[in-house]
């Protein structure tokens, strides 16, 4: 027993001096919002639909209201890891990108949401890393084509030229998302909905236009496992 | 104004604890880190997963768009995943 809790105590030692570079802590915070997807996984059934509605507005209400209390400075900025100085005293990025997903999860059809998390999940940290170890002019060409890759694995189920178009209005809007600074309005939220909502007036266009355009789901509910 | 403080370098540092050695602060970094790595991962291997099942055996559907967004996934985290684990155990031991 003596023997048990001295190796908790010699594990909880353990973790405890573990220390974290924040770097790459935001990288990998980056890319977890991938697991969003799994949203479309979940089986078409009443209950799961109705936590579907719930429970991503409640997540982002409760980020909302630690970063209320954060700047207000009832929480300590302490507990938020990872955070950047212009952060200090402005909404953490990690709101606006659970903003912009909720709404792409909520009001965009499958084909144009799944493409634009994924921009700013693995597109945007890896625009990060090349600028930091290249020059802005690499940063483009990189980005556009991760952010085209995305795109064109969403569309492949429609005619190619339509995949090549949307491809490219996607991929070069994302860039512009992530490229374009403001203080106010973090780019984790850019990177999402500028090509989100460009692609929906580029599709509303093509339909005017008379081009048939169909939203084919990319991700099936799965089956209940009983 | 806006254009300089988004592009001075200082404003781009990460904030640093002021309460070094609190133990009252909860490091939630310790308690999110299993969840940021696992947790994308089991996404990726269950749409590859799903693809192998429904499409793959059964046939039911077509279901290559979830192989590739796996395979994504997967590749996308592991690239961050390594490097980050690496920096963990760099930082620690020079902690030490």
């Amino acid at each position: 027993m003596n023997k048990l809790v001295k190796n908790i105590q010699e594990t909880k030692r353990k973790i405890n001096s573990l220390d974290f570079d924040a770097h790459w802590y935001r990288r990998v915070f980056h890319a977890f919002g991938a697991s969003f997807l799994f949203y479309y996984m979940l089986p078409d059934v009443d209950w799961i639909n109705v936590m579907k509605f719930w429970v991503p507005p409640i997540a982002v209400a409760l980020a909302i209201s630690l970063e209320v209390f954060r700047l207000k400075g009832v929480i300590s900025s302490d507990h938020f890891f990872g955070l950047r100085m212009y952060e200090k005293n402005r909404v953490g990025s990690y709101l606006f990108f659970g903003v912009a997903a909720l709404i792409l999860l909520w009001g965009f059809p499958q084909q144009i949401a799944i493409p634009c998390i994924l921009c700013a999940c693995l597109a945007d940290p890896i625009m990060g890393e090349v600028r930091h170890r290249f020059g802005k002019k690499e940063v483009y060409i990189i980005g556009f084509l991760v952010c085209m890759l995305f795109f064109m694995v969403t569309w492949y189920k429609a005619d190619l030229w339509i995949v090549f178009l949307v491809s490219i209005v996607g991929a070069s809007s994302a860039v512009l998302g992530e490229v374009k600074k403001f203080w106010w309005l973090d780019d984790d939220f850019m990177i999402q909905i500028v090509p989100a909502v460009l692609l929906i007036v580029f599709l509303l266009s093509l339909k005017q236009m008379g081009v048939e355009i169909s939203f084919e789901q990319v991700i099936y509910p799965g089956n209940m496992p009983w | 104004m806006v254009k300089k403080i988004m592009n001075d370098e200082k404003s781009l540092e990460y904030l640093k604890k002021e309460s070094i050695g609190d133990e009252k602060i909860v490091r939630t970094e310790i308690i999110f880190t299993p969840l940021l790595v696992v947790a994308p991962l089991l996404v990726g291997f269950f749409l590859i997963y799903d693809w192998y099942a429904r499409d793959f055996i059964l046939n039911e559907l077509n279901l290559s768009g979830e192989l590739m967004l796996g395979v994504i996934i997967i590749v996308g985290n592991i690239l961050f995943d390594i490097p980050f684990i690496k920096s963990l155990t760099k930082f620690s031991r020079e902690k030490q």
